[in-house]
């Protein structure tokens, strides 16, 4: 400590040493300046953009989801294929909790919007038509549209998850609103038997309603 | 010529002043002023804590002022950074500022009249705030919310004032060279004066409203250049300042290293200005500018922690003084907390880094470790410092000084340590995928539910940081009371400096004077030994005027280097035909949504990660906000982001979330806005609005320009149809709600529409089948 040199300043009888800047303050100093036009060349171009990484990352959650089914239309026996399906049913759920329940309820039991769990609908009196309401809105806005917020596969998914909520029959949902209409249709008969196993003794309360 | 200009300017003052022996001047220092200042600082720093306590408990308690709108979270939140920023700690500086200044300068400062302008003006400005901000009359732009009148108060007491009167002290000074306190105080007043002016650039509606000459992503840029500078020469530069004064007097030690703080002040001041665009990471700027600010903030790293091992090794020796001086020891809790914000800064810039902290808790945990650990026990070891000198008596309880010190050290880490794990879970919970590709935790309300229980934490913390306050505020108190009924005022005597100086042999650089002179060497190699050993800077050490140039430069050309690019390259925002200016209710609904600080919960800015872009749509891209003054980005989602919000709830949704959030969305901390049902739109007003928006380039009709009122009064009735068709009351046109509703509603839409104008096909079409379908069915 003797050692240290001191500069001859003295201010208000504040003094000051000469010491020399610490070694690795220096070189770690030197480091984050040389490190920058290294990073900038390697994320600035091509590929790694902060775009492209999000083209990427969107394809491969896409590629996630939908592999398996490729291409969903919104007509009946798709959705009436898909109502069947409970892994499925169960990924329209994921769905509707992130966008429909501030209206439906977190159950469909109704808020704002109508109760999704009894037997009377609005605008609805078949499948494709929960499809058709979820995509471009009912109402005057008061059902908004999905159209371009969501994919297609995510609202045949989505309108397959409401369907299953009918006759679920809530506690304290919203009283009934609209009308009743027919059962939903028996699915294909070859797409009971090929998810038959998978799909035994889970049956949504749907098929029953 | 350098010296000439100096030394020019300090001969005005003294115009016949040519002796050759230095005759000795007797002066006395303005202590009086510190004591004022001093008293400022302890009284705003209890409001200023106390408001944010405040805030905290509104968090955890949402209802508890039953939505009255000037105690809402989101007016009050502004009121309590804006105190905690420029009141308690702008009053710290200012008292640091003029008590070191005098001593540093052997000179009295240059006029008493402007130091009381300089005090009385700031606190008007303060009350001024106070007097506006819960009223809803604010800029929404983040630290910057003042209003233009309180603006140009602030700028002239700002830079003419208080800059005029330490510049002018500085050239009346007695001490040869400037301290490097000196340094960074000069660095503040010019680069908060240049931030200021340069940010809060408005077309004025009337006293109490404005709308920023920038407009979306470069009001953004802007915006956070100043933002984050005010970090950086507002809370960061005057205590660097603050602490080479007071820490090496507190210690009775030297100072660790002259040249660190050479090379670390130059580093900090250039590198600084550059950072601002991390605060925009994966927003609308372009990302050349968000590589910039990242890359500049992990040069920061450095520079900054120079501060801190200058600070801390200049405790090298005096370290069992520690021990038993509450004042070193508020200091080394204090720097430590600077050297962990400061690393934790640049990491924060890391883009991946960012990714997950951004929007969440953890930015207001990085914050608060750097406002209650750095400047809060920064100021609270320097007015214990004070007390007793500027009061000339005894502390008048050690022990309390010791229980603040341990009470708020416990409040920091018990305020911070929840708050980061909150900041951490709403991260990994907004970005969570389960095993299908779909969101984890898909309901926004949720994860502000879950982290609910780690606000309570910060309200323990928070009570026992301003218990700490109190404890400051009755020391005080009990020392002032104990003060001489005459203060002692000594008198000092110094020579006054002549223009003969001749520079010493540091100063040389003369490479046969260097102590390398008689070494076989190359003579660039003694030319670089002459250099690293700062004769150069010496000189530049008794030159203020250059100085204060040179520092000018430093700041204005790595601003320039960012800001020129920014607005001038077209393709850094591309156009979207679709985007429309907004209506004239519209414009009048986001002067509320601005009003009542919305922009303090809700971002709008839906970054182009896959979770996001699955819980609120397509991302937010550069041509949507061009018609955004101020931009409404939003730091923070305590609610979830609003881009996309327009046609994703229907209006009548929208009157009911408004009355009782609560009870559309359970567990909502959003407090009821009751009172936008119950007032009325000024309709007439309307037009003021409008006007300011076309002059700032936004295009509208004739008839919108010149019969505003009445095209409000048509949407607003378009508006109330719908919600009256969706079940809601009627005739609520002049409701404020219906504007606000109308502006929500246009959110995010533009850019999906189609270039056909008018009607929106896609909502129009479905609406009549879906009636044509329910008459069916009847």
């Amino acid at each position: 400590m003797s050692e240290t040199p001191k500069t001859d300043h003295a201010y208000d009888g504040i003094e000051e040493y000469d010491n020399p800047l610490p070694g690795w303050w220096k070189w770690l100093f030197v480091a984050t300046i040389v490190i920058c036009p290294f990073y900038w060349m390697y994320y600035q171009t091509g590929q790694r953009t902060v775009a492209s990484q999000f083209e990427g990352a969107m394809a491969e959650n896409s590629r996630l989801k939908f592999q398996e089914i490729g291409d969903l239309q919104p007509d009946e026996v798709t959705l009436a294929t898909y109502l069947q399906k409970e892994n499925w049913v169960k990924f329209g759920k994921s769905v509707f909790a992130t966008h429909c329940t501030s209206c439906h309820g977190a159950k469909g039991e109704g808020k704002v919007g109508p109760n999704l769990t009894d037997e009377a609908f609005k605008h609805i009196r078949t499948l494709p038509d929960i499809a058709k309401v979820i995509e471009k809105g009912a109402n005057n806005g008061a059902m908004p549209a999905w159209g371009h917020r969501l994919q297609m596969n995510e609202i045949v998914l989505v309108s397959v998850y409401v369907a299953s909520l009918r006759g679920t029959n809530i506690e304290g949902g919203k009283p009934a609103e609209g009308q009743e209409i027919p059962a939903w249709p028996e699915p294909p008969s070859d797409a009971v038997t090929e998810d038959a196993t998978e799909d035994s003794g889970e049956a949504e309360p749907a098929e029953g309603a | 010529m350098d010296m000439q200009l100096a030394d020019k300017s300090q001969s005005s003052s003294q115009p016949y002043s040519p002796a050759p022996s230095p005759e000795v001047e007797s002066f006395s220092y303005d202590d009086s002023i510190v004591r004022m200042f001093v008293t400022a600082t302890v009284v705003w720093g209890l409001v200023g804590t106390l408001a944010g306590l405040i805030v905290a408990v509104l968090l955890v308690m949402p209802e508890l002022t039953d939505g009255r709108p000037w105690l809402s979270f989101a007016r009050l939140r502004p009121l309590h950074t804006n105190a905690a920023i420029f009141a308690f700690a702008g009053n710290a500086i200012f008292a640091a500022i003029y008590y070191s200044t005098q001593r540093l300068c052997k000179a009295r400062m240059w006029s008493d009249l402007l130091s009381r302008l300089h005090f009385w003006g700031w606190q008007l400005v303060i009350v001024l705030a106070a007097a506006s901000l819960p009223f809803g009359i604010t800029q929404g732009k983040e630290y910057a919310e003042l209003e233009w009148p309180i603006d140009i108060l602030i700028a002239v007491v700002w830079l003419f004032i208080f800059g005029g009167n330490f510049l002018m002290t500085l050239l009346n000074r007695r001490e040869r060279h400037m301290y490097v306190a000196l340094w960074f105080y000069i660095a503040t007043i010019i680069t908060v004066a240049l931030l200021h002016v340069f940010n809060n650039l408005v077309v004025p509606v009337g006293w109490f409203k404005s709308y920023s000459v920038y407009a979306g992503v470069q009001d953004a840029f802007m915006q956070w250049w100043y933002g984050h500078n005010a970090v950086a020469f507002f809370l960061t530069t005057p205590f660097l300042g603050l602490m080479y004064y007071y820490l090496p007097k507190a210690a009775e030690r030297p100072v660790f290293s002259y040249r660190l703080s050479i090379i670390h002040f130059w580093s900090l001041v250039f590198i600084y200005i550059w950072a601002g665009p991390h605060h925009l990471h994966y927003t609308s700027l372009p990302e050349w500018a968000s590589t910039l600010g990242m890359l500049f903030s992990l040069m920061l790293w450095m520079p900054s922690w120079g501060g801190m091992i200058n600070g801390l090794l200049t405790l090298r020796g005096a370290w069992h003084k520690v021990a038993s001086d509450p004042v070193l020891k508020f200091f080394v809790v204090g720097i430590t907390f600077y050297g962990m914000a400061t690393f934790e800064g640049p990491m924060l810039s890391i883009k991946s880094v960012n990714a997950l902290s951004h929007y969440t808790d953890w930015t207001i945990a990085h914050v608060h470790s750097g406002a209650l650990g750095w400047n809060g026990f920064m100021a609270f070891g320097m007015l214990y410092w004070l007390l007793p000198r500027i009061y000339q008596t005894k502390m008048w309880s050690d022990r309390l000084v010791n229980l603040h010190f341990w009470i708020g050290t416990a409040g920091i880490l018990l305020y911070i340590i929840p708050i980061y794990m909150a900041g951490l879970m709403q991260g990994m919970m907004w970005r969570g995928l389960d095993e299908t590709g779909n969101l984890s935790n898909p309901i926004f309300v949720e994860t502000i539910q879950e982290i609910q229980w780690l606000w309570w934490g910060r309200v323990i913390g928070g009570t026992l940081y301003v218990a700490g306050v109190v404890m400051l505020c009755a020391n005080t108190l009990m020392t002032w009371m104990a003060r001489p009924s005459k203060y002692e005022v000594p008198v000092h005597t110094a020579p006054r400096l002549t223009n003969d100086y001749q520079p010493s042999a540091e100063e040389s650089t003369d490479t046969s004077q260097g102590k390398l002179a008689d070494v076989p060497m190359l003579d660039l190699g003694k030319k670089i030994d002459i250099w690293a050993r700062m004769g150069w800077h010496r000189r530049w050490e008794r030159l203020p005027v250059k100085f204060t140039v040179l520092v000018t430069v430093a700041v204005v050309v790595a601003t320039l280097f960012e800001l020129v690019p920014t607005f001038l390259i077209r393709s850094n925002v591309p156009t979207i035909a679709t985007v429309k200016p907004y209506t004239p209710l519209e414009l009048y609904g986001r002067h509320i949504y601005v009003s009542e600080g919305c922009f303090n919960c809700h971002s709008q800015m839906v970054r182009p990660m896959v979770a996001e872009v699955l819980r609120y749509g397509e991302y937010s891209k550069a041509g949507e906000f061009i018609y955004d003054r101020p931009f409404q980005w939003g730091s923070r989602r305590i609610g979830p982001d609003l881009a996309r919000e327009g046609g994703r709830q229907s209006s009548k949704w929208h009157w009911d979330h408004f009355e009782d959030p609560a009870g559309q969305v359970e567990g909502s901390v959003m407090p009821n806005y009751k009172h936008l049902l119950h007032d009325e739109i000024p309709y007439e007003e309307i037009v003021k609005h409008v006007q300011a928006a076309h002059v700032l380039g936004a295009e509208y009709s004739e008839e919108a320009l010149t019969n505003t009122g009445d095209v409000a009064y048509r949407q607003a009735e378009q508006i109330v149809a719908d919600i009256v068709s969706q079940g809601g009351p009627p005739d609520q046109m002049d409701k404020k709600v219906i504007a606000l509703i109308a502006y929500v509603q246009r959110l995010g839409v533009d850019a999906f529409k189609t270039p056909e104008p008018e009607t929106d096909p896609a909502t129009e079409e479905p609406a009549a089948e879906g009636a044509e379908t329910m008459e069916g069915a009847e």
